[in-house]
């Protein structure tokens, strides 16, 4: 599926053997979104000719030429990805950081804004962070994806006991104010 | 606009679909066409009248001074043939991505999947490729391919054999294995009508040996067939072309594309090019 962070368009797929993997959505060989792609086994596949890319991003068949063995050159962009807590992240530079524990709650829904991050956590009276917890009863709690200046993607998670179709329509209504609509 | 991107002809309507005034846009300028007493017409912006030529069922133009006529295509021209219009389709693409997709083959069974090509049949041999000088023009000679229904009147798989020819920087031409009549070519053309640099109205014609099927099951196939490269054409980048090597890494089915660069770089014409690596 595609993403956006920080203005770089991500495809982030999940191999048959659940590893999850961020790339920049670009096919060296002819620019095609590798989120368009499809899957088999550990690989990734680009749609317009079927170039297959192993776990580490190194392409691996190029189907019009099976018997050659690509180059090594011919590589994805691939960034640090990892899964913790029902969410998926994603570094664009190298980093010994651990993701931010999430640990107790349950992932509810993810929300696009058209607003910048900055913008959602001043909403809710607190500075840009990876993560905003918003101290609501059901200690609802947004992953923040910084998409680009004007929007962002919230995944929002909550107490695993919450009513998630309520936590979902209070997300929307803050949603509404945030993007100046009539709430 | 520089004189070597101006002084081609270029496709703007389709002669059978032009009837009163009609506004489009051209290299990014709007332009005017329309048909009066029998006579086709295109006007600039400033209404000054450009150079018309009515050909392959399409109105072409120019907003430069044209050194040569508009190409031409003898093989379309024996009798027998059914000329088919296809209408257009707009793409959120340049113009020379979407030629390029037309002059590649190895797509096929992942774009066109069972339809101009499905696994295992993925290999692309050798073929021949040339800029051909005296005429200015590229051609792809003896490209073979396994399809499994190469065109509509084609029943089963087999094996066809193609050659391409770029007479125009947004033109090309396909001369494809003829299911019906072995030893002719049908001809299926792509005209590119630059709108901006990232946006075209893309033109198939097609000249065919093809009694049987009806014209609209010929127009829907085509119509197909462009409907699936389109959901590529809007999903690469950067939506122009590079014409440096470095940004894309081509491999040897793509001879044909590598020679369209060298030949769109060589004679200066970058509308819808990317020129400096980004």
């Amino acid at each position: 599926m595609p993403g956006r962070i920080d203005g770089q368009d991500i495809a982030i797929w999940r191999g048959a053997s659940g590893q999850v993997h961020a790339w920049g959505d670009r096919c060296p060989h002819r620019g095609m979104r590798l989120s368009h792609g499809f899957v088999r086994g550990e690989t990734l596949a680009c749609i317009y000719h079927g170039w297959q890319y192993d776990a580490d991003g190194g392409c691996d068949h190029i189907p019009a030429h099976p018997n050659l063995v690509p180059p090594k050159t011919i590589c994805a962009t691939t960034y640090s990805c990892a899964e913790s807590d029902d969410v998926i992240w994603v570094a664009l530079r190298p980093t010994d950081e651990k993701c931010p524990s999430l640990a107790g709650l349950r992932g509810v829904r993810s929300l696009t804004i058209d607003a910048a991050a900055e913008q959602v956590a001043s909403h809710f009276g607190q500075a840009v962070n990876a993560i905003l917890r918003l101290g609501t009863a059901d200690n609802i709690t947004l992953a923040l994806q910084p998409m680009d200046a004007d929007h962002c993607t919230a995944h929002a998670l909550s107490d695993a006991r919450a009513d998630r179709t309520d936590v979902s329509r209070w997300l929307e209504h803050q949603r509404r104010v945030i993007e100046g609509q009539p709430a | 606009m520089t004189p070597e991107v101006a002084n081609h002809w270029y496709p703007v309507g389709m002669c059978s679909g032009i009837h009163g005034a009609q506004a489009t846009q051209l290299l990014g300028q709007s332009i005017t066409l329309g048909k009066t007493g029998g006579q086709f017409w295109v006007r600039d912006a400033g209404g000054k009248a450009l150079p018309v030529i009515e050909r392959f069922g399409h109105l072409w133009t120019s907003p430069g001074q044209p050194n040569r006529d508009l190409f031409t295509i003898p093989e379309a021209e024996t009798p027998g043939r059914r000329l088919v219009d296809c209408g257009s389709v707009r793409v959120k693409c340049s113009p020379l991505r979407a030629v390029e997709n037309f002059l590649d083959i190895a797509h096929f069974p992942f774009v066109h999947t069972d339809i101009l090509g499905a696994e295992p049949h993925t290999e692309v041999e050798r073929y021949d490729v040339d800029i051909r000088e005296e005429v200015d023009e590229v051609w792809a000679t003896k490209v073979k391919f396994f399809q499994p229904q190469a065109a509509k009147s084609a029943e089963g798989g087999i094996t066809t054999e193609y050659m391409y020819r770029v007479p125009a920087p947004t033109c090309a031409v396909l001369y494809k294995t003829c299911p019906p009549r072995p030893g002719e070519w049908d001809v299926i053309t792509l005209f590119v009508q630059p709108l901006t640099e990232e946006l075209c109205e893309v033109w198939p014609w097609m000249a065919l040996y093809d009694d049987d099927t009806p014209m609209a099951d010929l127009v829907s196939f085509q119509q197909m067939i462009f409907m699936q490269d389109r959901s590529i054409l809007e999903n690469q980048i950067p939506r122009k072309l590079p014409l440096d090597p470095g940004m894309e890494v081509p491999t040897q089915a793509d001879l044909t594309s590598i020679a369209y660069r060298r030949w769109l770089k060589r004679t200066g014409y970058t509308y819808g090019a990317q020129v400096v690596a980004a």
